[in-house]
């Protein structure tokens, strides 16, 4: 079968860039279309050949049908049916857990109040453990990038939402002012001079469940109020203020210890931004019901100079610090130093950093690393890793090497570790491969050897070697089917251990447009085996029997995933920017009133001009419209070219105007006869 | 003024990886390229996909074409078989397609590598046209144009390897930016690309890295490798003459050291 059938055979050569091989851009360009070839000068054309005599049936999938249908703003909905079993064997096995429910998302544009997205997760069947409490479902709406004059927008939050902290609380680099969950609102204002505002609160809680997500509420309620600015393009101000009261503590929840406290806390910074430096000091005091005030300050700076990027900083933390019903480091007091270098063939990076309790009650610590890693040639890498910890008790260090070879195979890394401290040390060697498949498949592999022996007092001094080997694996095996999965297993050469093997598998399967379904299995299964313990210097070690022990868990989803719609960009400004209605009207002025009276005729099909960009007509009512105009100042020019003697438009037919976000702007323009005076004002905007 | 030409091609072919350019054609291909390895007597099969990108169903005819690379840095396809081309060796899937809005097609092919074939590369191209002629406008001017992609495959047969001779220095004009430049010939059977960690100073002693261009070189043919300079803060510095440059060029298995001075 010519594939090329009727076409023309003539000797033609269409050309591109050399781009297209060497750097292996996909790549697409236009040529015109080969002429007909005089007859008798062609050479015979070469017919391809098939396979199975082009018989082979299509494979086409169609995963973003919906994303080219751009007739509305953008929107996607998808939706997720959920159901989950987990179950467990052997004599400590967990319950058999259930979870089935669903998960709804959604996002859609608008085109003047911002974008806007939904969470809604409801867990309609339940667990047979208990072990998800009583909540069942999670619900949420947002809104992000609502314009408003003056350079202002705001994003909201309402149900399932976290509680905000302004950016000087969220960029700190040693340390963090954690944001929780809560069941409330939450809102954050953008404005001029980086002006932003912060205010939300609620009651905390947990997210739990196994694939659906639900918000478990622990009692109580926190309540924030911040403001940052930037008084001079490189200082940056802000303050944030924290209430929490009769809350459980983070912390406590993850410890099942349901104690409540109430706190009050302050948060003040200031951020100096340079071209290659940033500095930036903190200050945090509050306290917690029971408990003496606290007060953390820290001070984070960095530079960055060429290739060499320096960060460093010294720190201050009272104990019972708290942030909301969040625990914050505490009971610190140090400094810390890191130094980075890259270039093209290196990478290195060095650190140490310092702490001492306040308190006595904590351990003093040091804790000093380096990395690095040399490019010895276009295939072949080497690298290392060293870490030490000290404390007033112990001293704990590791090692780390590797060689990184890009060979005929794939990408290969041979690697040693070497890890030692008070209660034992392991050494483990991993030979690891990602192989060169085929298009739409994937493989890689890894073989560990593992050696460690256990000096801890409560073990007896042992040996165990170990060795695992990993696959991981998969292929699109269709465009609608897809299937990846990998195995672990592992085997105690000498010493206590048992064989055990991880295996797990997860296909994609497209049924239809908009239509998926997800599954995976998991499978763990562990075999018995017998460690020794000492219970007592004066007792002889005790040996105990670890029995078999089984995993296995069954994912499945039933996906509808619908995307379509265009980001709204209005006339003259920027995506998301704000937006309003422009029209106008252009009449002929008979009475030089400037007014549009009864009986004075408009001015049809003329063109009208935004910013000298984007034009549209008159109609037969000398109406014209912009639906979308960005929120500011606009230059309106009307062309004046249909207008009829002796009509002329004053100043050239220039106007201009402001619209304001959600606002309509109506213009009405007034052409005169060429013998009254031209001063005139030509616009009246309302 | 023709390198710069030549740049400006390189770069607008380069960039175009999400191409979109006259109503009816806009079309992605991944991978763009395939660079395989086969024995006499083997066949190997392979996968391409092509994503319909246009709002509209589109039909797409599919074909092999011999390329060669010119010395201006163009790629010349033909559709008639040119001596010692390896195209009866290729299958296809099929010879059209139909692909709706937005949907992805898996195209399969194969090459046959006949058992007595001798050590070296086979080349071809893989072109996927939009069967009916798209509108290019240009002002008020309509053209009928046809768009296609053109996918490069590299078949290493045997022990076929890249034997590259690095033949001189010389100092060669890109966009307005002289650049130390080598010029490389392949005295090998496969085809090799140019790679390596190279530094030095320019007359100011400012010390730069250089990148050498990873065009191909193919069989029998000579090219130039522009060596880009760059520093930390830099990725297009401006370089005094004379410069010098020192490290290791790499191609398939082999490595050559490189102290050069450039004038």
């Amino acid at each position: 079968m010519n594939p090329m059938g009727g076409r023309a055979r003539s000797t033609a050569y269409w050309r591109c860039g050399l781009g297209a091989l060497a750097l292996g851009a996909s790549m697409a360009w236009a040529r015109d279309s080969p002429p007909e070839a005089p007859a008798g000068e062609s050479p015979a054309p070469y017919h391809d050949h098939y396979i199975a005599g082009g018989g082979l049936a299509l494979d086409i999938s169609s995963d973003d049908a919906g994303s080219s249908d751009t007739s509305a703003l953008a929107h996607s909905l998808r939706l997720d049916g959920v159901l989950s079993v987990l179950s467990g064997s052997g004599a400590n096995a967990a319950n058999r857990v259930e979870e089935y429910g669903i998960v709804l998302s959604s996002q859609w544009d608008t085109a003047s109040y911002g974008a806007w997205s939904a969470e809604l997760a409801a867990r309609a069947g339940g667990s047979r453990s208990g072990a998800f409490g009583s909540a069942q479902s999670v619900v949420s709406l947002s809104e992000r990038g609502m314009p408003f004059d003056g350079a202002w927008s705001a994003d909201a939050g309402l149900g399932d939402v976290n509680v905000p902290n302004i950016s000087l609380a969220r960029f700190q680099s040693r340390f963090f002012l954690p944001t929780g969950p809560v069941l409330g609102l939450a809102t954050e204002w953008h404005g001029p001079s980086r002006l932003q505002l912060v205010a939300g609160g609620g009651e905390p809680g947990i997210y739990e469940g196994v694939v659906v997500p639900t918000f478990q509420t622990l009692g109580g309620s926190t309540a924030t109020l911040g403001a940052q600015f930037s008084p001079t393009p490189r200082w940056t101000l802000g303050g944030q203020l924290v209430g929490a009261r009769d809350v459980t503590l983070f912390s406590n929840v993850l410890l099942d210890a349901p104690e409540q406290t109430s706190s009050t806390t302050g948060f003040l910074s200031a951020a100096w931004q340079g071209r290659s430096a940033r500095a930036q000091l903190n200050l945090v005091n509050g306290s917690m019901s029971g408990l003496a005030n606290a007060t953390g300050i820290w001070l984070d700076a960095a530079t960055t100079h060429s290739r060499l990027s320096q960060s460093f900083g010294a720190f201050r933390l009272d104990p019972n610090l708290s942030w909301g019903n969040q625990l914050v480091t505490d009971d610190l007091q140090g400094g810390y130093y890191h130094l980075d270098y890259q270039s093209r063939r290196w990478f290195a990076d060095v650190g140490i950093d310092q702490a001492w309790s306040m308190s006595g009650l904590g351990a003093d610590t040091t804790f000093a690393s380096g990395a690095a890693r040399y490019q010895l040639s276009r295939d072949l890498g080497i690298g290392g890793v060293a870490n030490l910890r000290r404390t007033e008790a112990a001293l704990g260090w590791s090692l780390e090497g590797y060689l990184d070879d890009r060979n005929r195979w794939g990408i290969g890394r041979g690697q040693v570790d070497y890890a030692r401290d008070s209660e034992g040390s392991d050494a483990t060697l991993t030979l690891s491969q990602g192989w060169n498949t085929t298009a739409g498949t994937r493989l890689s592999t890894s073989l560990e050897y593992q050696w460690s022996r256990s000096t801890a007092l409560s073990v007896v001094a042992q040996a165990v070697s170990a060795v695992s080997l990993s696959v991981n694996g998969g292929g699109d095996l269709s465009s609608r089917l897809s299937v990846d999965g990998n195995v672990h297993w592992g085997v105690a050469i000498s010493g206590p251990g048992a064989a055990a093997v991880m295996a797990n598998v997860a296909l994609s399967w497209k049924l239809a447009r908009d239509w998926v379904l997800l599954g995976s299995y998991y499978e763990y299964r562990a075999g018995s085996w017998i460690s020794v313990t000492v219970a007592s210097p004066l007792a002889p070690p005790l040996s105990s029997m670890n029995p078999a022990m089984g995993q296995r868990a069954v994912f499945l989803t039933i996906r509808y995933q619908r995307a379509a719609g265009a980001h709204f960009v209005p006339l003259g400004g920027k995506p998301g920017s704000g937006s309003g209605e422009l029209t106008g009207r252009i009449y002929l002025d008979a009475n030089n009133n400037d007014r549009l009276d009864a009986g004075e005729e408009v001015a049809p099909n003329l063109t009208v001009v935004l910013d000298g960009r984007y034009s549209t007509r008159t109609d037969s009512n000398g109406q014209f419209a912009f639906a979308a105009v960005a929120a500011g100042h606009h230059v309106l020019t009307v062309v004046p070219d249909n207008l009829a003697l002796p009509w002329i438009l004053d100043d050239n037919g220039r106007v201009e105007l402001n619209v304001r976000t959600r606002d309509h702007t109506d213009v009405s323009i007034a052409a005169h006869r060429a013998s009254f005076g031209l001063n005139v004002p030509a616009a009246a905007g309302s | 003024m023709r390198h710069s030409l030549r740049l400006l091609l390189i770069l607008a072919c380069a960039l175009g990886s999400t191409p979109s350019f006259a109503d009816g054609f806009a079309a992605v291909v991944s991978p763009p390229r395939f660079e395989l390895t086969a024995k006499p007597g083997q066949t190997l099969r392979q996968v391409f996909e092509l994503s319909n990108r246009a709002a509209a169903p589109a039909p797409f005819v599919f074909h092999t074409a011999d390329w060669t690379l010119a010395p201006d840095f163009g790629v010349s396809f033909s559709d008639e078989l040119q001596p010692g081309s390896c195209r009866p060796w290729v299958a296809l899937e099929r010879p059209e397609a139909t692909l709706s809005a937005s949907a992805t097609m898996r195209y399969r092919f194969e090459v046959s590598v006949p058992a007595d074939a001798a050590a070296g590369e086979c080349r071809f191209g893989l072109l996927i046209e939009g069967k009916e002629p798209a509108i290019a406008r240009s002002g008020g001017l309509q053209l009928p144009i046809a768009g296609r992609i053109g996918v490069i495959v590299y078949v290493t047969i045997g022990d076929a390897v890249p034997r590259l001779e690095i033949l001189g220095p010389k100092t060669v004009s890109l966009n307005g930016r002289l650049l130390p430049t080598l010029r490389v010939h392949n005295a090998g059977t496969a085809h090799g690309r140019v790679s390596g960690y190279l530094s030095g100073t320019d007359a100011t002693g400012t010390r730069f890295d250089f990148n050498p261009s990873d065009f191909p070189i193919l069989p029998g043919e000579e090219t130039d490798v522009y060596l880009t300079p760059s520093t930390a803060n830099d990725d297009h510095p401006t370089l005094t003459f004379p410069v010098t440059v020192q490290g290791t060029l790499e191609w398939g298995r082999q490595k050559t050291e490189l102290s050069q001075r450039f004038e």
